[in-house]
């Protein structure tokens, strides 16, 4: 070996990346050349004095937020790569349609077997949802029928007894009882969620006009509910609903103070959109403030970011 | 580096099951890359929020982008290589904005750990930086994948998109910086050993 390959193989030797017919020629020259020598003790004191790396520890609240991060980030993407599948074949829609009318009729028989009702339909269901949620109880095991032919949805719970309701979504009889299953009587992460997409899928911008006890319930979940998971359904609901003050003040509250990035995310999404409607001072400056500011997260502050550079003033 | 060499699942086959909408998988490459990657982060950076900002980012692009690795390099070459593509933007963004150092970002002590454990840690991350902190970006970040991280030339090359010729140009120069800083007399070096 040469003299001028000496810091490329020192280097190698220090990363033990060395062959070891390079390492004996390394050796042998190193005997034989004092300059190389000493070369050799300057590269290995420099390699000495970069130390090891000090740990930079994960600690468990980083942990846990990122992992609360990803798992809403599948759930996002799982949501972004759903293609509807193919139009059925027309028999099948048949098929669908006939099998409607059939859970349609059987819950309006349930309804009116078990609360001694006679007449099913929209007056009777709005009649029967009132009282659970006045009284207040605890409605368990809850599940949701698509719309029927005419448009109305169905919710059946256990309350002492199985009941069921049946009535359009802008009954708002249905709007109160959703609005209590979002806010009050489900109980766990899972009930609530499932009650929020429900709410989500026929009122807002779909179907039916917003209740306000529907809204009611939803910014009361995005401030106040300890799963993030759940507020951040509550403020996807709340995104896709007309922008009106009481959500808006809902959206910058969690702006400003959820800890969760992803809830966080949807709020600047949700005001963005807002303000490129109609600019608001309050929208503006809280936008600007998570635009500049360090500590944020990096996908809150660029979307701050650009949705003030979208917006013209 | 690979650990699929700790048994249990490979890195490959956690990210088919992040393909296929499995949490699990993201969650257990997080937890057996999270600590090298913000490492790697925070002592590109030199900012430990930031370097959480960015290691959180590697994870959801994987996420997003775990159906376009194609096999070529290791998953984790792969990881590091979304890590310093994010530094670099990170870097490219913040350069007007405030930068809190390393050492003003409270970390937590480890019970048992003395004071002077702590402090003496502090000085050696510190001289550790301010060495690091002569060299160029590029010179940086090959330098931390080879003498940290323990990658080898391949591997680096990889994650950094460039040849291994090109990778020991740049370590041979960031090694020939340093050692001419050190036989200047830079004695703050000598808090590392």
């Amino acid at each position: 070996m040469e003299c001028r390959e000496l810091t490329s193989l020192a280097i190698d030797e220090l990363l033990g990346q060395a062959q070891e017919p390079a390492r004996r020629d390394l050796a042998r020259h190193l005997e034989g050349c004092a300059a190389c020598r000493s070369h050799m003790t300057g590269i290995e004191k420099t390699w000495q004095s970069l130390g090891e790396d000090p740990d930079v520890p994960v600690t468990a609240e980083f942990r846990d937020r990122t992992l609360a991060l990803l798992e809403d980030e599948m759930l996002r993407q799982r949501i972004r790569t759903f293609r509807p599948r193919p139009p059925w074949p027309r028999w099948t829609r048949v098929l669908a349609y006939a099998a409607g009318l059939a859970i349609a009729a059987l819950g309006g028989f349930s309804t009116a077997r078990q609360a001694g009702v006679s007449a099913a339909g929209t007056a009777a269901a709005s009649k029967q949802a009132a009282s659970p949620v006045e009284a207040g109880g605890r409605l368990s095991n809850v599940s949701y029928t698509p719309p029927d032919a005419q448009g109305r949805i169905g919710v059946s719970f256990d309350l002492e007894a199985r009941r069921a309701f049946v009535g359009r979504p802008d009954d708002p009889a249905m709007a109160k009882l959703l609005a209590y299953l979002v806010s009050r009587s489900a109980q766990t992460a899972g009930e609530k969620s499932q009650a929020i997409e429900q709410v989500s899928s026929h009122y807002g911008s779909r179907v039916a006009p917003t209740s306000p006890d529907i809204v009611r319930a939803l910014t009361s979940t995005l401030r106040k509910d300890p799963n993030p998971g759940v507020r951040k359904k509550a403020a996807d609901a709340l995104a896709s609903f007309a922008m009106t003050s009481e959500i808006r003040s809902a959206f910058l509250d969690a702006l400003n103070a959820d800890t969760n990035p992803a809830v966080r995310l949807v709020a600047v999404e949700a005001l963005a959109a807002a303000a490129k409607e109609s600019p608001d001072a309050r929208t503006i400056e809280s936008l600007r403030a998570k635009a500049f500011d360090p500590a944020e997260n990096g996908f809150v502050r660029t979307k701050a970011a650009s949705a003030l550079k979208a917006m013209e003033f | 580096m690979n650990s699929a060499d700790l048994g249990g699942a490979t890195d490959r086959s956690l990210l088919e099951r992040v393909v296929r909408g499995d949490t699990s998988g993201a969650g257990e490459l997080f937890e057996r890359y999270a600590p090298a990657l913000l490492r790697f982060a925070a002592r590109l950076l030199s900012d430990r929020n930031t370097a959480e900002e960015v290691t959180q980012e590697v994870f959801v692009k994987v996420i997003s982008r775990a159906h376009q690795y194609d096999g070529r390099a290791e998953v984790s070459s792969w990881l590091f290589a979304i890590a310093a593509n994010a530094c670099r933007d990170r870097r490219r963004r913040d350069r007007r904005a405030t930068v809190v150092p390393l050492d003003a970002v409270p970390e937590p002590v480890h019970k048992g750990d003395g004071v002077e454990s702590v402090l003496g840690d502090r000085q050696r991350r510190e001289a550790v930086r301010r060495a690091l902190s002569v060299l160029s970006e590029e010179q940086r970040e090959a330098l931390i994948l080879a003498r940290y991280h323990g990658l080898a030339y391949a591997q680096i090359a990889d994650v950094l998109g460039i040849s291994v010729g090109a990778v020991k140009t740049r370590i041979f120069r960031a090694v020939e910086t340093l050692k001419s800083r050190f036989s200047e007399g830079e004695s703050s070096w000598n808090a590392a050993n």
